[in-house]
This record gives C-alpha cells, sequence and structure tokens, in this order.
C-alpha cells in the first residue's frame, strides 16, 4: 500500500440477515480512497453505497454480518479493530456529515454541548472548547457564532443546520471525512454553497473526503474520483472526468443518459433503464446489470465479467475484455448508446385563446402566527404572515404549468388552496369559469372529481392496510361507484399506469418507490380528471424511474387531455415537461412564462440564480463559487419591505429595498416582478 | 411564557370549581339531613335550626357553594363537625404523612423502574429485559391493595420485619420510616412495572433516531450516548406519564392509609365521608385535587426545561 493511499477497501463482502433470506447487500467491493482527493460513490438506491460508509465506521445495523474483506486504515483492518479502537478513531480521525440536518441532531442540546462533546478527548477547558466550537462555527459561514453557538438545532434552518453539522464533523480536524448525502435535504441553492464550503474545508484542512450520493450534479462539481455501484457491487471506478465524459460500463452510460440535466435538447420523453434493481437474496452468477442491460449477450447472466483497468480505475464488463469484447465499445464520449426513444419531440403547445381551465386571480393566503392574546400582549398589531401573495397564474386544458420554488416559497400551500384544502384569505380561484374560493366542502365535492391531487411522499400518502386494489378504487367509493364493476376498474386503472395486474392484492409496503408512485397517478386518475395538481412528482425516485412516471404523465396528458400543475423544485426535469413555469419566492409568484423563454432569457434575478444554481453533471462546467448566490431564504416572519429577493440579490440597490415591485410583462405570457431586470440576452452570455 | 402560566392556573382554578361543584352536588344527594346526622337523632329542633343556620345548610345548595368558595379564598375551609377545630389544621396535621406516603411511593418506583426501562433497552433479548419484561406486567396487574394486604400479612405478621399499623411515634424518624416501608412499596409496585416498560419502549425508539447514530459516529463513549443523549430525549414522555401518575398514587394512598391505618389525608377523607362529617371532605378532596394539579404543572414547566422545542412554543 503506499503512501498516498488513506483509506483501502479490499474485497468487501456484507450480508444483512432478513426474514426473506439473507440479502447479498455487498459483494466483493474494493477501492482505494486517495489522500487529499474527494472520492464520490454514486449509484441509486439499493446499491449499497451507504453501506460502505456505515461499515467504514463499524456502525451497521444489528443484522449485518461481513463475511469477508478488509478496510485497511494505514496498518489497521477497521474491519476487526475492537470496539475501543474504533471508537478512538471516530469523531477524531473519521468523521461524518450526515444526510439530512433535521435528524441527525439532538434537538434537546445547544450546539456548544455538542461539539464540547464530541472533543471530551482532549485535554482542554471547557471556554477552550466553546472558543474552538465559535470557530468552527464561524469558518462554515454560520453568522454571528459567539451567540449562535448556544442555540438548538430546531433554531436554525435546514441550511444553518447542515453547515452546523459540518462544523462538528470538522471540529476535530480528521483526516478522512464522510458525508452521506449531503445535500439531499436541501435546496438547490443551499446545495450549492454546501459543496463550495466543503471543497473549501479539504483545502484549508487537508482533509481527504468520500461523499456518497445519488445525484449526478453534486458527484461531478465535487469530486475528483468517481465509484459507480450498482446492486451491491461496483462496475466502474475512474477519476471524474473519465467516468462522466468516456464511461465504459453499460450502466454508468445508461445512468448518466437518463439524468434530464445532461439532455441538451427539451424532450417530452426521457431516457429509463427498463425492469428493476434484481433479488439480492439470489444475485445474479454472472454480471449484475445483465437483465436490465442494453448490450447484454446470453453469457453475460452466467459468467462473472473481466475487470478491466484504466488510468487508476476499472470497470467489469465483458465489452472490454475476453471472448464477448466488442471492438467498438465503449463508443467515443458523449455518444448515446443506450436504446432511448425520444418518441421524437413533441411540438411546442401554442397557447390558443381558449377560456383556461384553471383562473387564479390575486389569491392570499395568511396564516395566524400568535393567538390574539399573546398578540396584544406582545404589541404585536399584525400576527399574520402571507404565505401566499397576491398570486395570479392561469393554466389552459392540456398544459402543464410547473410551479418551482425552494422550501418556504409557498408552492405547496398554493397548491393546497387550489384544491380547497386550504382557505384562502382573499382573491379567487376559478375552475372552468366557477368561483371555488372558499366554497363549502358539500358543495365543491362533486368538483372534486374534476380535481385531483399526486401527494408528495408516495408510500406515506397510501393507508398501509389496504391492498393496491382497495387503493385505486377508493376515489370511486367515495364519489358513489353505483354499479360500476370495482375489480374491473381497477384493473382497467393499473393497465393506464401500467402496473402489473398482480400487484392489486399487494400492499403499500410490498411496492418500490417507482410502483408507489404509480398507484398515486392511478387513484389520482380513478375518476376521469381534467386537473392534476403534482406536489414533487419524483421526489425520492432514482433517475432511471423518474423518466418512467414522467413518460407516463406525458402519456396520459396526450391521451386524456389532462392539465398539470407541476409543484417541484426540480428545475432541470420541468425544462422537459413544462410548458409554462411559475418561479414562487416568499409566497409571491416573481416571475412566469413559457419554460423555454425562462430558461433561456431569465429576467428576474433569482430566476437566474435558479436555472444556473444546479450543479452540473459534467466536471467540466463546474461553476466558480462566486457563481452560487449566498444567504437563505428568508423566515415569513421576517419578509422585507420592498423586493422579497433584496436581501440575497446580487444587483439589488436601494430603490429594491423601499417597496415591492409590480408585475411587468416582457410579452404578452411573460411576466416578472423585478425593477431591474436582466436585459435579457446581453447579461446572460456574459455571465455564461 | 407568562402568557402560558397564566393560562395554566386560570385552567386549575377553573377545575378545581368543577371538582368542587361536582363533589358538593353528590355529597347533598346522600339521604340523610347532615345537621341530624352530626348531631344525632336526638338533638332539639332548636340546636338542628342553630347548626343549619351556623353552617348555611338552610340555603340553596349554589348558595352555600358560593360561601364555602368565598371562604375557601381566605383560607378558612369551615370546621371539623365533631371537634369544631379548624379543617385546615385537621388536614395541616395530616398532610404530611400522604405527602412522604406518595412521594417515597412514586420516587422508589422512578429510581428502580427508570434504570430497569433503561438497561432492558440497551440490551433488548437480554435475561434483564425478559425479566424486566415479564414481572413489569405482574406488577401492573395486582391491584395495590391487595399488594398491601399481602404485605401486611408477610412481612409484619408473619416474618415480623416491619410494624403493621400507624405511622410511628412522632419524632422518632427511623421508628416513622420503618412505617413508611410496607405502604410506600404497596402503591409503589404497580409503577415500576409501568415506568419500566415505558422507558424501554421510549428508549428504544430514541435508540433507533439517527442523532444517536451521530453520537455513536463520533466516538462518543456508550455511557454518554445511553445517559446524556438517548435518556435526555426518551425521559420526556415518562415524565408527563409520572406527573399525572400522582392522580392514581393519591386514590391507591387512600386504600394504603386505611390498610395500615395510617392517619393521612386518604383516611381521613374516607373516615369523614362514612360520619357524614362533609367539611372534612370537600377540604380534603381540595387540597388533593390542588396537589394533584400542582404535580401536573409542574411536570410540565420540568419537560419545557428539557426540551427546548417545546419552552420556544409556550
Amino acid at each position: 500500500m503506499t503512501n498516498d493511499i488513506l483509506l483501502n477497501i479490499e474485497g468487501l463482502t456484507l450480508d444483512f440477515r432478513t426474514n426473506r433470506g439473507r440479502v447479498k447487500a455487498l459483494r466483493d467491493i474494493s477501492f482505494p480512497v486517495r489522500r487529499g482527493r474527494i472520492l464520490g460513490i454514486v449509484g441509486e438506491s439499493g446499491s449499497g453505497k451507504s453501506t460502505i460508509l456505515w461499515s467504514i465506521l463499524g456502525l451497521l445495523a444489528g443484522n449485518a454480518e461481513v463475511t469477508a474483506g478488509r478496510v485497511e486504515y494505514g496498518a489497521r483492518d477497521l474491519l476487526t479493530l475492537n470496539a475501543e479502537g474504533l471508537r478512538a478513531i471516530r469523531g477524531e480521525e473519521i468523521s461524518v456529515v450526515f444526510q439530512d440536518p433535521m435528524t441527525s441532531q439532538i434537538p434537546v442540546l445547544p450546539y456548544a454541548r455538542q461539539m464540547s462533546d464530541i472533543l471530551y478527548r482532549r485535554s482542554m477547558s471547557e471556554a477552550d472548547k466553546r472558543k474552538a466550537a465559535v470557530d468552527m462555527l464561524r469558518r462554515v459561514g454560520i453568522p454571528d457564532p459567539d451567540s449562535r453557538v448556544d442555540a438548538y438545532p430546531h433554531q436554525f434552518s435546514g441550511g444553518m443546520r447542515q453547515r452546523a453539522g459540518i462544523a462538528m464533523s470538522m471540529l476535530t480536524g480528521p483526516n478522512l471525512l464522510l458525508a452521506d448525502e449531503p445535500t439531499t435535504a436541501l435546496d438547490v441553492t443551499m446545495e450549492a454553497q454546501m459543496i463550495g464550503l466543503m471543497r473549501g474545508l479539504r483545502d484549508d484542512f487537508d482533509t481527504t473526503i468520500v461523499v456518497v450520493s445519488h445525484n449526478l450534479g453534486l458527484i461531478a462539481e465535487m469530486c475528483d474520483d468517481v465509484v459507480v455501484m450498482y446492486a451491491g457491487e461496483v462496475v466502474e471506478t475512474g477519476e471524474v472526468h473519465d467516468i462522466f465524459h468516456n464511461a465504459r460500463h453499460p450502466y454508468t452510460r445508461a445512468l448518466l443518459e437518463c439524468d434530464p440535466a445532461r439532455i441538451a435538447e427539451v424532450s417530452r420523453k426521457l431516457p429509463v433503464i427498463p425492469g428493476d434493481i434484481p433479488d439480492l437474496t439470489r444475485p445474479l452468477p454472472g454480471c449484475i446489470f445483465a437483465d436490465r442491460c442494453q448490450k447484454a449477450m446470453p453469457d453475460c447472466a452466467r459468467v462473472a465479467p473481466p475487470q478491466v483497468a484504466r488510468g487508476g480505475g476499472m470497470a467489469r464488463c465483458h465489452l472490454l475484455e475476453g471472448p464477448l469484447a466488442d471492438a467498438s465499445w465503449p463508443p467515443p464520449a458523449d455518444v448515446v448508446t443506450v436504446g432511448r426513444d425520444l418518441g421524437g419531440l413533441a411540438p411546442a403547445k401554442v397557447r390558443n385563446d381558449a377560456p383556461p381551465l384553471l383562473d387564479v386571480h390575486d389569491l392570499n393566503v395568511r396564516f395566524r402566527t400568535m393567538g390574539p392574546l399573546k398578540a396584544r400582549m406582545n404589541g404585536v398589531s399584525d400576527p399574520f404572515v402571507d404565505a401566499v401573495l397576491d398570486v395570479s397564474l392561469d393554466l389552459q386544458p392540456g398544459e402543464t404549468l410547473a410551479l418551482v420554488g425552494e422550501s418556504g416559497s409557498g408552492k405547496t400551500t398554493l397548491g393546497r388552496t387550489i384544491l380547497n384544502l386550504q382557505s384562502a384569505s382573499g382573491g379567487s380561484v376559478r375552475f372552468d369559469g366557477q368561483e371555488i374560493a372558499g366554497m363549502a366542502e358539500a358543495r365543491f365535492k362533486p368538483l372534486r372529481r374534476d380535481m385531483a391531487m399526486m401527494f408528495q411522499d408516495p408510500v406515506g400518502s397510501l393507508s398501509p392496510r389496504k391492498s393496491v386494489r382497495a387503493l385505486i378504487t377508493e376515489p370511486l367509493v367515495i364519489h358513489g361507484a353505483q354499479g360500476r364493476d370495482l375489480d374491473a376498474e381497477a384493473e382497467r386503472l393499473a393497465d393506464m399506469v401500467r402496473l402489473p395486474r398482480s400487484f392489486l392484492s399487494r400492499y403499500p409496503h410490498e411496492l418500490s418507490g417507482g410502483q408507489a408512485r404509480r398507484v398515486g397517478v392511478a387513484r389520482a386518475l380513478a375518476l376521469n380528471p381534467r386537473l392534476i395538481v403534482a406536489d414533487e412528482p419524483t421526489a425520492g425516485l432514482d433517475v432511471s424511474v423518474q423518466g418512467e412516471i414522467l413518460n407516463l404523465m406525458a402519456d396520459l396528458q396526450a391521451e386524456h387531455g389532462l392539465s398539470y400543475l407541476i409543484i417541484t423544485h426540480n428545475l432541470p426535469v420541468v425544462r422537459h415537461i413544462a410548458d409554462r413555469i411559475a418561479i414562487m419566492y416568499l409566497g409571491r409568484i416573481v416571475e412566469d412564462g413559457p419554460a423555454a423563454e425562462v430558461f433561456a432569457r431569465p429576467a428576474h434575478p433569482y430566476t437566474r440564480a435558479l436555472v444556473e444554481g444546479v450543479p452540473q453533471p459534467d466536471p467540466d462546467r463546474r461553476r466558480p463559487p462566486s457563481a452560487t448566490i449566498e444567504g437563505e431564504v428568508p423566515s415569513l416572519l421576517r419578509r422585507p419591505k420592498g423586493c422579497d429577493f433584496a436581501s440575497r440579490c446580487p444587483l439589488a440597490q436601494e430603490a429594491c429595498r423601499r417597496a415591492k415591485p409590480e408585475h411587468i410583462h416582457i410579452a404578452p405570457d411573460h411576466r416578472h416582478a423585478c425593477l431591474f431586470p436582466l436585459s435579457t440576452t446581453s447579461d446572460l452570455t456574459e455571465t455564461a | 411564557m407568562f402568557t402560558y402560566l397564566l393560562k395554566r392556573l386560570g385552567l386549575a382554578a377553573l377545575v378545581v370549581m368543577a371538582v368542587l361543584l361536582l363533589l358538593f352536588s353528590m355529597l347533598h344527594m346522600i339521604p340523610g339531613n347532615p345537621a341530624i346526622l352530626a348531631l344525632g337523632t336526638r338533638a332539639s329542633p332548636e340546636a338542628i335550626a342553630e347548626y343549619s343556620a351556623r353552617m348555611h345548610l338552610d340555603k340553596p345548595v349554589l348558595t352555600q357553594f358560593v360561601y364555602f368558595l368565598g371562604n375557601a379564598v381566605q383560607g378558612d375551609l369551615g370546621q371539623d363537625v365533631f371537634s369544631n377545630r379548624a379543617v385546615t389544621s385537621v388536614i395541616g396535621e395530616r398532610i404530611g404523612f400522604s405527602l412522604a406516603l406518595i412521594c417515597t411511593g412514586m420516587g422508589w418506583a422512578v429510581l428502580l423502574g427508570v434504570p430497569l426501562g433503561c438497561l432492558a433497552a440497551v440490551r433488548p433479548g437480554s435475561w434483564l429485559d425478559r425479566v424486566t419484561g415479564v414481572f413489569s406486567v405482574g406488577m401492573i396487574a395486582v391491584p395495590s391493595f391487595l399488594v398491601s394486604i399481602w404485605a401486611l400479612l408477610l412481612f409484619s405478621l408473619e416474618l415480623r420485619w416491619l410494624p403493621a399499623i400507624g405511622a410511628g411515634e412522632p419524632g422518632d424518624l427511623a421508628d416513622q420510616l420503618s412505617h413508611l416501608v410496607l405502604p410506600a412499596f404497596a402503591i409503589g409496585l404497580g409503577w415500576v412495572g409501568y415506568l419500566a416498560r415505558m422507558v424501554r419502549a421510549s428508549m428504544l425508539e430514541v435508540m433507533g433516531e439517527p442523532y444517536i447514530r451521530s453520537a455513536r459516529a463520533f466516538g462518543l463513549k456508550p455511557r454518554r450516548v445511553v445517559l446524556g443523549y438517548a435518556l435526555r430525549v426518551a425521559i420526556l414522555p415518562t415524565i408527563t406519564l409520572i406527573g399525572m401518575g400522582f392522580g392514581g398514587l393519591i386514590s391507591s394512598a387512600v386504600f394504603a392509609e386505611i390498610i395500615f391505618a395510617r392517619p393521612g389525608v386518604g383516611k381521613m377523607i374516607f373516615d369523614a365521608v362514612s360520619d357524614r362529617n362533609f367539611p372534612i371532605v370537600q377540604g380534603g378532596v381540595l387540597v388533593a385535587t390542588g396537589f394533584y394539579i400542582l404535580v401536573v404543572l409542574i411536570s410540565d414547566l420540568l419537560i419545557a426545561w428539557l426540551d427546548p422545542r417545546v419552552r420556544s412554543s409556550l
């Protein structure tokens, strides 16, 4: 082992004992972690990427059993090290940044205490520990750390909490930092800030970082080396440029092609990897990807693929070496390889003058923040916040409108208000010409047939005690299904969302994320609605499955003339599926217009920040740290007096802080609310 | 915080009023003239009339209630029907015995139940966990008055280790403590089981939380992770349970005081009900209700103190 290798994983093999049998979760995992570099482990859910992190730390679940392999750290093997020895390394030499800062920090202890606890092995006075904590919080960009160190996690916003999480992990100046999906719970603008922060810390503290993520943008932007995992095996390793520009394994290629951010032209149909992850209680004897691979040959499933080296990396594929080798593989960089049916580019829909299906005008939703008594005692004259402020938008039949914004932008509240699940405090919502805001539920119920909701959490929104058959016919039962054959309806709906009929007797916990989504779509479609409000329809889905759901939604739209209101923060996806976009910030729409227009020529600085804020899955298009916008979405309680975005806007001027900008039309269907809009062509080319 | 306290105290006053009103109407629904009951059947009509007037028994029930409340606010709970002593001083000399019993009962239950639950949760499936699981059900299932009787028979009458009745010689602390052991054991036993199960369940839940894994990943010592982190969170629902548990303990204490003939408030109320000594009953119930409300308030404030999320929402 040479000196530039900090950690070496060799032949790591691990099973989980479950009641289905032994799940062979990791099989023969080997890769080195080079000193001073950032290594990314990328893979979809079920690939075992997080399990590797936990085996490095010796913090595996109780039913895990390591059957072979070594994790060499210096002269030690972390897999055989005793509990005492592991504890000495954890937190001191190897530290962790966790996925969800909401749940990974203990809610009842202040940061000062949590951080001084980490330093318990050091012979430092309490005052020195506190000072070290304050200094590290300052380094990660927490404002006013001297007093904030006494704050509790719930007093921080999501972004601040993750900064504090990074500060905790860096407090001891570890040699190796493990980061488990460090930005998955954060908004795009926060994500970009975290990537910059971690790269900066690596340079300052000479720390080696291993980051686990399913987010190709994050991997491309942050990492030097990449390990690609599929179903418990490493299929390819290499330097980031080689992986993203000339991958040699068909899975790596397919994964990259599924990422909507890498598809340059707008495409209604997104590529997918057909099939599901194999059953790991009985993994294939040959190549683990064989049953989903477009290039698979009969022997692939039987014969273990050769491991073929390139540079410092390797790939495991029959196409590269041996009797099945294909001289034309790998094809040159950036060529579409996996069968991808673009289905022809859908012609851009032309907006006609048809009356809108949904017409929202000056809608306001206010929430009370404290009781009237408390407000009076504290001298608060207006104990309300505006969750939705003067929102106007319309949606034509057959159209897709995407409502985009970071968390706290009020987009979900707006969606709920449109469905009359939340009462409006002002303005109007017209559906098919009929005013529905504030309509009594009894009168509204017949209209519910025409409007359906797809909920954000696909499994959580399904009753765990009902079968799929009962779940997808539930809307029919609620809205009176006399004389209908529910079994036939269930089969019709299952066919419609391409869910195998055998799944009708399953229960939600037996479904994968994609299958649960399909059930959600079927439920929404049960009553033949005209409008579907979809809240983050692909959140939590792997890229290879995301395309399937979006393609299904597009097909159903074409077939039934559905209108979609899609609530999301995922801009790369929006670009492909939306006809029009409305960008929300602090409950207000700051810009809306045709999707292509808004992407090509954003008028509002916030729109541009969002569009450019998405980490690109291409290491050659890394942005300088200066390109990310600073700060975070302010609390609704502290809504700025002038333009809501003025506190973060790089172009803000005095006038911006005085009054809220009105909505201005720059084209008949393109509006913005900015006093100093980006002059639509020149500015963009400058920054590009 | 201030508004919160004000709200809670207002609510407490309402609860006390409601309890007293209920008690008042119940006492007056018991057949028989309280004056005759108090003075005896051979009392002269003049004496009865005089007594009724003095006790306001000739007024409507609601008026009597208002009189009672007015006096109670001024710290006057009326007189003992038989001894004519102030109810407050009668309660005053007995309340110490009841408080000692209830607090000792809950105290030993907490001191044993919480660590048991904790240890069982840290090693689920161990022999300690299994033994705790089985025995806690038994402890909860057996009513405390049965435990009292068995304990009395076994330890006092059969083995003669501990005294059977009374509260011990005044001034002799050791004697008083030896009289406290059996009744406190009897009323606390069920709570050992309750607390062990409750703490075990919430510890198991908390030990699975991501922040516990974080603490381990930062290399904290197991003892610190369990006591400083997991128990710190898992104890919160247990505190609410303990606070409410005092209500149940007040009624268990009544039985224990009767069986062990302890001169506490519980026994006092029991005797007063049989004697139709209404002022004593009212005063006793008022004190018991007030004590319960106070304990629940303290447990809520304790949680607010331990949990910053609750604190900031007050």
